[in-house]
């Protein structure tokens, strides 16, 4: 969905997939690190939150903070339900990224072993 | 009324709103499989998960209980031999499990909406009594997931659009599908929280944020959590 939405906002070109999998890897997405950096605290419930949330408010806006945190609600809801009922990958998602899943390491994941 | 974001300085969306008070009625009412009561403790054990002392339930069975916390703190490492234990339990069924995952995760998403905001825990729904209706759907079927699934047909017809052109739908969208009203839960929550099924096959704008910065979030959050999927 990252790749096939930068390829429509015409971002695809400057996009590192690697940025998503790991804290130390710029996206090329704007702002990028801030969000990553938001979504990582958000999930770890670390003390960096209240911070990022200030950060994301000044450079972004309140609105962006809303959104940015209803997209991390969203998705600890979608991968519980992927792990929780082994359900496997989708055709278009398999043939989508057959060509990166091996390069982000996703094979190691325990759960590729519900879902390839 | 619940959700009502008294004194919170931030600009929640009314389809946000909208979608966390469903969510809260979703989970009070009798289920297929579960009461109203049990529904609401799930949440409440799922609330609780980290905690060992407070994840304790008189309400709910043992295995209940474990397939709660295994959800919420430790989903990276479920497999098909777990899940095959926990629906084999005492008081457990395949149908009680797929109820008491939908609860779980729903009201995990509408909690950790307000942990990422730094906002105090909405207070969990008073049961609504009754029993449940017990009713399997005739059309459930076993196929690649772990629970069976419901095709298209055997949504309500006002649902069946959520499938979009799919006899089955989208692996993640039909997970649930065994208490077929799932499935629109699954798409009201993804529309206040992130996007509805029709948004996300739109251009921006569609939010504050580009798409390219949801998907960004969205691979973040789903990498940290070590899902495959």
């Amino acid at each position: 969905m990252l790749r096939e939405s930068s390829k429509r906002s015409g971002s695809l070109d400057s996009l590192n997939l690697q940025g998503a999998v790991a804290a130390d890897s710029d996206s090329g997405v704007p702002h990028g690190g801030l969000l990553t950096a938001f979504a990582e605290a958000a999930v770890r419930r670390t003390d960096a939150l209240p911070g990022l949330r200030d950060r994301i408010v000044a450079e972004l806006g309140p609105q962006e903070l809303v959104d940015a945190a209803g997209v991390v609600a969203n998705f600890q809801r979608m991968v519980r339900i992927a792990d929780g009922c082994g359900i496997p990958l989708d055709e278009f998602t398999r043939d989508a990224t057959d060509d990166v899943r091996e390069d982000l390491g996703l094979h190691e994941y325990a759960s590729a072993a519900n879902t390839t | 009324m619940a959700f009502e974001y008294a004194g919170v300085d931030l600009p929640i969306r009314e389809k946000t709103i909208a979608s966390q008070r469903m969510s809260w009625n979703m989970i009070a009412r009798p289920g297929r499989w579960w009461t109203g009561a049990e529904r609401v403790e799930i949440a409440r054990i799922g609330r609780a998960a980290r905690d060992f002392e407070a994840a304790r339930s008189e309400l709910l069975p043992e295995a209940a209980v474990h397939a709660i916390q295994k959800l919420v703190v430790d989903n990276a490492n479920l497999s098909r031999e777990w899940y095959d234990e926990i629906v084999a339990a005492q008081g457990m069924t395949e149908d009680r499990y797929v109820e008491l995952v939908a609860v779980v995760v729903h009201a995990l998403s509408v909690d950790e909406f307000h942990r990422a905001l730094g906002l105090e825990l909405e207070p969990l729904p008073e049961p609504v009594s009754g029993e449940p209706s017990r009713q399997r759907p005739a059309l459930a079927e076993q196929r690649d997931s772990w629970p069976p699934l419901v095709p298209k047909a055997g949504l309500r017809p006002d649902d069946q659009m959520l499938y979009g052109p799919l006899e089955w739908g989208a692996n993640v969208i039909s997970a649930l599908s065994l208490i077929p009203e799932n499935v629109r839960w699954l798409h009201d929550l993804s529309e206040g929280h992130y996007l509805s099924f029709a948004e996300m096959r739109r251009p921006d704008p569609l939010r504050a944020i580009s798409r390219p910065q949801i998907e960004l979030i969205a691979a973040r959050v789903s990498a940290l959590n070590e899902c495959f999927y």
